[in-house]
């Protein structure tokens, strides 16, 4: 679910970055930037199986 | 190197974005290769890549495009980083196929690394920001297909965990494409 709406905000960051104000499309990077690393540090604590 | 120039190697990194894109997709779908959620992550980081040529495509280069798609390019290296540190140990398979000899999240980290010495390399060059206050002309239909090529293919990424896993969240090793 976190995955589709990263692509979906990338996706809507890059249509502002292209037709829209550059400050906006630079603040949804850095949302996203910091979403980015929120759901690394998620999955930080995932168990694996391990593959050996 | 001119702005102009500049900005036709933003699109051919556009361009390059874009294959990679279409390739991991193309991967999931036609090979079954089924991302995990740090691969899934990998493909977010270098999709997000994308937003800093966006940006010196339309606003003409800027350091500070280039400084969005560097902290994007060291997170990604980070997350590449830590999957190929999970399957470092002796023994270990690791996840997925091997393409000529590497997984995909090895050649996720040479990708990332490439992408950081490429974009500090491209800041060497000051002439491309000499005319930063001047009016930006209308960027060309390569550049323009570059755009577009790499926002269709994020737009039908958004697809990509939806088509694996549906609405909840993807397991940590996912088994088929219904999970």
């Amino acid at each position: 679910m976190e995955f589709t709406a990263l692509f979906l905000a990338i996706t809507i960051a890059m249509l502002v970055a292209w037709r829209g104000p550059r400050p906006l499309a630079i603040g949804l990077f850095a949302v996203i930037l910091v979403a980015c690393v929120a759901t690394l540090l998620h999955h930080a604590t995932d168990r694996l199986t391990l593959s050996f | 190197m001119t702005d102009t120039q500049a900005v036709t190697l933003n699109a051919l990194a556009l361009y390059g974005l874009a294959l990679l894109l279409a390739a991991a997709f193309a991967a999931q779908l036609l090979l079954h290769e089924l991302p995990c959620p740090l691969c899934l992550l990998q493909r977010i980081l270098f999709a997000l890549l994308a937003i800093g040529p966006i940006l010196n495509i339309r606003f003409g280069p800027r350091p500070s495009h280039y400084a969005l798609s560097l902290l994007t390019a060291v997170l990604g290296a980070s997350v590449s980083t830590r999957q190929v540190l999970l399957h470092i140990l002796p023994g270990d398979a690791g996840y997925g196929s091997a393409l000529l000899g590497y997984h995909y999240y090895t050649w996720a980290l040479i990708g990332f690394i490439a992408a950081i010495v490429l974009l500090a390399a491209t800041l060497l060059f000051d002439r491309q920001f000499d005319h930063r206050t001047a009016q930006v002309t209308a960027p060309g239909k390569f550049a323009q297909g570059a755009v577009w090529l790499v926002i269709g293919l994020t737009a039908l990424n958004v697809a990509s965990p939806l088509l694996e896993c549906g609405l909840p969240p993807a397991p940590t090793i996912p088994s088929s494409m219904s999970c």
